[in-house]
């Protein structure tokens, strides 16, 4: 049991009661906000994984994301409304993605990396705007799914992206401490010596890459049906270097960072947008700030360092 | 049977050729020096029989084993293990951490996601053997970053050994060290010596002397002479292109 447990059952019980209590004092606004926050939350923890466990700067995360989106957009466009069909599909689609480019991309290593990573990401976006049948630059209208089980309003959504948040965060915790995890962390720490004592450094990566790619495209997922819209923005380099920011403003390689970096950045973007049309300034300072005087972000204020 | 042929193995970097048409056979069971002067080629034929580097031509067996092109984590997976002349470790890691990963690598797949590896007492229990064995149990929850140079050496060795291996390629452990650090590393060799077959590259003629049962002597990315150390002390053509032609060596 990790040493602060009761922080996120209290943060899981406070999600819990959150939509009544808005919708009961005229805030519903916000808990659409928490919906998205959660989503990234999702997006960021699956890069936390590769970027901050494993050490690969993948600068082409929405790659996975905006194909999660469009997987979902595109088969509810072609007539499929079983979120039972959708969910798998296009978290298949979006770990058979990961597998093609990160077996590819992880015969690099450093700039290249992040570059090639990069280079694909953008080949995707690319062909993704010129299906014009598909929406092209405009994107695609997707109506929410079916689950059979319950209707999927805005209220149902939040829930649904708070139940699987919890799952997957629970799925990571156990992961980056089981066999694999530690394998994966150690090839952060040292590659060289980790092919060394006998771990086929290439496996391990690629295995962890193809996770990621699947967890982001299940956010991508909840994406498409909490805007009910595929955005070419998500697959944009914009969307890869967003869900970097989180990560580093949360902390690289802390347990907490994905989550914590997606809550901040979204909060703060939310209030400097009421305020002036110079937010990105704002945010970019804030990100100035964490950088110099948390090099392990927010999570790293509080926790133990990194491991 | 040889425990490591190489035939004929060459390495060629641009127009340079580090290792030329080398051949070399080491037994199980000896203690097998290889000494050469700076840029011989040594470290270069090290990271070719471990897989850091494929070989331009040649081959390499290995219990049997044709590995002229085995990826580096299976030559491990068959006995073969090494350490490097410039201490490479998980630097962040304790002691007991580095040596229950290298543990965890020979102990049944690592592709578990689920499980907590802490959990697992027998990885805890051998690395905690093994650390015993190099002498570092004071020093089990001490990250790496905080030991001596000479604790770094031996942690060197022990994840090597941790790998359980036929054959330990040892690349100058004594590197740096001191002659107090030199002795116990000597020390902690010869009685590895008594179980695993070692190929050791080094520099510290005393040390070599001492623990070697047959010596090769590398030039130019050839061996040009192979044999008991008695042997090697008093052949011409090592004196000339190594041991310096003070014939009073023979003597030493």
């Amino acid at each position: 049991m990790p040493r602060n447990w009761p922080i996120p059952l209290v943060l899981l019980g406070l999600l819990l009661v959150f939509p009544p209590i808005a919708s009961a004092t005229g805030l519903e606004f916000y808990t659409g906000l928490v919906t998205k926050i959660m989503i990234f939350a999702l997006a960021a923890s699956s890069l936390n994984l590769i970027l901050g466990y494993g050490g690969m700067v993948s600068f082409g995360h929405a790659a996975y994301f905006g194909v999660g989106a469009y997987a979902a957009a595109i088969l509810a466009r072609e007539g499929v409304s079983s979120a039972w069909v959708i969910w798998p599909v296009a978290m298949v689609l979006s770990g058979l993605l990961a597998f093609l480019i990160g077996a590819i991309c992880l015969r690099t290593r450093g700039v290249y990396f992040i570059m090639i990573t990069l280079a694909f990401a953008q080949m995707i976006y690319f062909l993704v705007v010129s299906f014009k049948q598909y929406g092209g630059e405009d994107g695609l209208r997707a109506r929410r799914p079916d689950f059979g089980l319950f209707e999927l309003s805005d209220t149902t959504l939040y829930y649904l992206t708070l139940a699987v948040l919890t799952a997957v965060l629970y799925a990571l915790y156990r992961l980056v401490n089981s066999r694999f995890g530690r394998v994966l962390q150690a090839i952060r720490e040292n590659e060289s010596r980790a092919a060394t004592i006998g771990y086929p450094v290439y496996q391990f990566q690629l295995a962890a890459f193809v996770i990621a790619g699947v967890l982001a495209g299940l956010a991508g997922v909840l994406m498409a049906h909490y805007t009910q819209y595929a955005s070419p923005n998500l697959l944009a380099w914009q969307q890869s270097g967003h869900l970097m920011m989180m990560v580093i403003l949360g902390g690289v390689g802390q347990f907490w960072g994905g989550v914590l970096g997606a809550a901040t950045l979204l909060i703060v973007e939310e209030i400097l947008q009421d305020l002036t049309i110079y937010w990105q300034l704002g945010v970019g300072l804030i990100l100035l700030l964490i950088v110099l005087f948390a090099p392990m972000g927010i999570a790293g204020l509080f926790g133990r360092r990194a491991r | 049977m040889s425990l490591l042929v190489i035939e004929h193995l060459t390495r060629q970097f641009g127009g340079l050729a580090a290792v030329n048409d080398c051949n070399l056979t080491v037994e199980p069971g000896e203690v097998h020096a290889l000494i050469g002067p700076n840029g011989a080629g040594k470290t270069t034929l090290i990271n070719l029989i471990s897989g850091v580097l494929p070989p331009t031509k040649g081959r390499i067996y290995f219990d049997g084993h044709d590995i002229t092109h085995t990826p580096q984590h299976q030559r491990v997976r068959l006995g073969l293990a090494r350490t490097f002349q410039i201490t490479n470790l998980f630097k962040r890691y304790t002691v007991l951490e580095n040596l229950e990963l290298a543990v965890q690598a020979r102990s049944g797949s690592s592709f578990r996601f689920w499980s907590p590896v802490k959990r697992e007492k027998g990885l805890r229990e051998e690395a905690e053997q093994i650390a015993e064995l190099l002498g570092l149990t004071a020093r089990n929850h001490t990250e790496v970053a905080q030991l001596s140079h000479g604790e770094q050496r031996q942690l060197e060795v022990g994840l090597a050994l941790a790998c359980q291996p036929k054959m330990l390629l040892l690349d100058e452990p004594m590197a740096g060290m001191g002659p107090e650090e030199s002795g116990r590393m000597v020390e902690l060799i010869a009685k590895l010596g008594q179980s695993v077959t070692i190929l050791l590259v080094e520099h510290d003629m005393d040390a070599v002397f001492r623990l070697a049962r047959r010596i090769s002597v590398l030039v130019y990315g050839q061996v040009i002479a192979s044999g008991p150390p008695e042997e090697i002390r008093a052949h011409p053509d090592v004196h000339k292109a190594y041991l310096g032609d003070d014939p009073g060596g023979k003597h030493a």
